[in-house]
């Protein structure tokens, strides 16, 4: 990318050890999205969630782990679940941790508590969330980035947190 | 490895670089856990197998028979973790 820095990665090299391990891996594009600017104070802006951690509303479609070409689905999950409505399907980072307390990859509990505090204005009704292995950059971005831009968009949040697993 | 560099392994016959990636796929980016891992479920297979218990072989074969080549496909993937996971050698600690 032509703007893009390594140094402004929190883990410089990792993107050469991805292209190590899984040749043709690597996504570049030649276009740069500036980062939006907040248009108003975050105590006064809905904030939206869109996760890669696969995590899900139980009873939902298990996030498809097993297809080796990945899994190009979304699921909403309400924003006021407890961490016990929800559970995690993926195996390509590890989720231990997360199992012991699902707020150290999607942080839920902290969110509802900073809308309660007034930090941030609010959530919205739902957020999003999708697994983050996804072989066909093109598909990843022609159907399930549009569709949950569309579905985000839908719920009309002031702010996104982003969040990879 | 993106799709394009697996559909072009396809045409130009480089059977090794789709193995490669279905070990790497298998065992989490580590190829040679990945390898083990398809020894792990074969074996696993084949030990249900060796007291030949009854089978529902109606059913496999009216399953190969009605879906499609794709889902079988999709299937055989399945079958994999199903029975890596059987082995109780799992190494991966998340959920399928």
């Amino acid at each position: 990318m032509e703007n893009f820095k390594e140094t402004n990665q929190l883990r410089p090299g990792l993107w050469a050890t991805v292209n190590e391990r899984y040749p043709g891996a690597m996504i570049t594009k030649s276009d740069f999205i500036p980062l939006a600017k907040l248009k108003k104070p975050l105590p006064e802006s809905r904030l939206t969630f869109v996760s890669t951690a696969g995590v899900q509303p139980k009873n939902s479609l298990p996030f498809d782990t097993v297809h080796p070409v990945g899994d190009y689905t979304f699921r909403r999950v309400p924003s006021d679940s407890k961490p016990s409505d929800l559970e995690i399907h993926q195996l390509k980072y590890p989720t231990a941790g997360a199992k012991r307390d699902l707020n150290v990859i999607f942080p839920i509990e902290r969110l509802q508590e900073f809308a309660k505090a007034k930090i941030i204005g609010g959530l919205t009704a739902n957020f999003f969330s999708f697994i983050g292995y996804n072989m066909n950059a093109e598909r990843l971005e022609q159907t399930l980035a549009e569709e949950i831009a569309d579905a985000v968009e839908a719920e009309k949040p002031d702010a996104a947190l982003l969040a990879p697993a | 490895m993106s799709l394009d560099y697996l559909k072009k392994a396809v045409a130009d016959g480089d059977t090794e670089k789709l193995i490669r990636y279905v070990r790497l796929h298998f065992g989490d980016g580590d190829e040679a856990a990945g390898a083990k891992e398809i020894d792990k479920a074969w074996i696993e297979a084949l030990k249900l197998l060796l007291d030949v218990p009854e089978t529902k072989r109606e059913f496999i074969l009216e399953t190969l028979a009605e879906k499609d080549a794709a889902t079988l496909a999709h299937l055989f993937f399945h079958l994999h973790f199903y029975f890596v996971r059987r082995s109780g050698e799992w190494i991966h600690d998340g959920e399928l």
